[in-house]
């Protein structure tokens, strides 16, 4: 009732300086537009950064370290355990750089309900030969199928096709730039010498860009079993697990669990990719202090204009107190006027702030570093949806606030008087 | 029985010297009587109308409206008070242009929340019958002329049927017959009018 009448107030008050009115409205409608599409954008960007890192990064990586073992002869000597002993120039021992029992531990963090999926790797080092040169390389013997499932490795196979890694024997997917500079296409046969001397030809069956070129001149993929081939080592011989968990926070007490359980070296994404996770958040607060720079300054407009109402409706003030409203009615008023600004500029600052993203959406974006996309990317979060809603109510209840309070401490003894 | 008591009121203003210019006023209205305040330029009429208004709260004494004091009230409920009790005849019409003539004659009365919004659109139409401008009721104040304006706030000053209607010179710019046919038809229907004739 009491409310229908402040509506009815509020509204005639409104639409008879529709203009102004209109001037306010789309001040926090221009101001949510470039808060979501800003937002939209740098949290698509940021997406799309974080996923070129996360999404090929093992949330948690074991493997085995070749170390001097912490226990030297001298010390198991039941004559010298109560003396100081100090042994200089300790070497690590003869030991390949393999994960024991890896079947087992393989078979142990498939049946952990935390895990995602696990994909073993096999590295060489290797030399690429080139003629009579040889360029040194770095070949990462894959699961195929489980690289595919948890890092989406088709994504960066750019020529050719990554299954035929599995189903071709002795086959390879090198770097882009690497192929370039070895002058070799898909189909020709490379030979790599393996750390024996060996030689071992090799067929190109595809090419990859993991937009990082000199990476791409060093390394290649094959399967593991080729890989192993390569080594000359046995089935059996696996010298990483790459674990992708259910949920990615965990990570670091897992790596911690796994490293005493399984006797390996664990590190987990976070603390091999703290640097990442800095320049995210900073990003966002960057996008986030202009966008609320926006709505502030909106807020301003929405003030002033306010303002200005209620000195040009100063006589209508005091007529509506001398017949009988409240000061809070009349500062409801002005709050209700402020608030239909907001909520109105705020929906239509919501729908362009959508549209705008989708049109960024469809401008084309081609960059060798990211051959799978292809137009500039956009994240359609509805948390930025929510907050830029939440914020322009809260920004223009700030900006009628104040006046409101004005307007409702107006005595219409001095309005009257004055007359 | 006494619609309105003043008790010993006295008001003062300090800006730049303190003058005292009411001076334990004291009087009492009974229901349906006619008062006229009457003084030169200056001598506090509308400071007195202001007071007995609940407007201004400045002021010492007892100021009593249908047995009810009004000291310690807080601005709401004075203003529940000026909406159910008082009516106004401003000396200015104050009418507001954004509504039409016939919501602005009703906005007192759905603001006392008494009736629902048709009853009171129906009452808003018989008092501006009464007053001879019905047919205006769609138009916006800024349309009509002085004399019908000031109609419309009698009309407004009616609508919730109060119990005193205080006006301060309402019929300085109305025609002699309107004036009168004002005068006696307030008293028809038994209100008190603090008039403020100069």
């Amino acid at each position: 009732m009491n409310f229908k009448l402040i509506a009815s107030v509020s509204r005639s008050l409104l639409f008879a300086r529709w203009k102004q009115t209109l001037i306010a409205a789309i001040g926090v409608t221009f101001g949510i537009t470039m808060f979501i599409a800003l937002l939209s954008f740098m949290g698509g960007l940021n997406g799309l950064l974080d996923s070129l890192i996360i999404n090929r990064t093992p949330h948690i990586r074991l493997y085995k370290e070749v170390l001097p073992s912490d226990i030297q002869p001298v010390d198991l000597s039941a004559q010298y355990t109560n003396h100081y002993n100090f042994v200089n120039s300790i070497r690590p021992k003869n030991e390949r750089p393999e994960i024991q029992n890896s079947f087992a531990v393989i078979n142990a963090l498939e049946n952990d309900r935390r895990v995602l999926g696990v994909a073993p790797k096999v590295t060489a080092q290797v030399f690429y030969n080139v003629g009579l040169v040889n360029l040194t390389g770095l070949i990462n013997g894959i699961d195929v199928d489980a690289e595919n499932r948890l890092f989406a490795f088709s994504e960066y196979v750019t020529a050719g096709n990554f299954v035929d890694l599995k189903n071709i024997p002795n086959s390879i997917i090198l770097g882009k730039a690497g192929a370039e500079k070895m002058m070799v296409e898909i189909g020709d046969v490379i030979s790599v010498t393996n750390p024996r001397g060996d030689r071992i030809p090799l067929k190109v069956v595809g090419l990859f860009e993991s937009g990082i070129q000199e990476l791409d001149k060093v390394q290649s993929y094959a399967s593991i079993t080729t890989c192993q081939k390569i080594l000359g080592e046995s089935s059996g011989y696996i010298t990483d697990l790459q674990i992708k968990l259910h949920d990615m926070t965990l990570a670091p007490e897992m790596a911690k669990e796994y490293s005493e359980l399984f006797d390996t070296e664990a590190v987990d994404i976070q603390s091999a990719n703290a640097q990442f996770d800095t320049g995210s958040s900073v990003r966002t607060l960057i996008s986030y202090a202009v966008g609320v720079t926006l709505l502030i300054v909106a807020g301003f407009g929405i003030y002033n204009i306010l303002n200005m109402m209620i000195y040009e409706k100063m006589d209508s003030i005091a007529i509506l107190k001398a017949t009988g409203f409240s000061g809070k009615d009349v500062n409801r008023i002005f709050i209700f006027i402020a608030l239909t600004i907001g909520i109105f500029g705020g929906l239509l600052g919501l729908l362009f702030g959508f549209g705008a993203s989708v049109l960024i959406d469809q401008i084309p974006f081609d960059t060798p570093a990211l051959p799978h996309i292809t137009t500039y990317p956009v994240s359609y979060n509805p948390k930025f949806y929510i907050i830029g809603g939440i914020f322009s109510l809260v920004t223009t209840y700030f900006a009628g606030y104040f006046p409101s309070q004005k307007a409702s401490k107006i005595d219409p003894v001095i309005i009257i008087r004055g007359k | 029985m006494k619609i309105l008591e003043a008790k010993n009121i006295n008001k003062s203003f300090h800006d730049p010297i303190t003058i005292q210019v009411l001076k334990e006023v004291t009087f009492s209205i009974e229901q349906g009587e006619f008062i006229s305040v009457i003084g030169k330029s200056g001598c506090g009429k509308s400071t007195l109308l202001y007071i007995l208004s609940t407007m201004d709260t400045d002021y010492e004494g007892d100021l009593i409206i249908d047995g009810v004091l009004m000291r310690n009230k807080k601005e709401a409920e004075l203003a529940r008070v000026r909406n159910e009790k008082i009516g106004f005849v401003f000396q200015f019409h104050y009418l507001l242009n954004e509504f039409s003539v016939l919501r602005n004659v009703m906005l007192p009365g759905i603001k006392l929340g008494k009736y629902s919004d048709q009853e009171v659109e129906h009452k808003a139409m018989e008092k501006l019958k009464i007053l001879g401008i019905e047919s205006e009721a769609k138009k916006k104040p800024n349309q009509l002329s002085g004399g019908q304006k000031q109609r419309v706030a009698i009309a407004r000053a009616l609508i919730n049927d109060p119990l005193i209607i205080m006006a301060d010179e309402p019929l300085v710019i109305l025609t002699k017959k309107t004036a009168n046919w004002s005068l006696t038809f307030s008293r028809s229907y038994l209100m008190s009018i603090i008039s403020r004739c100069s």
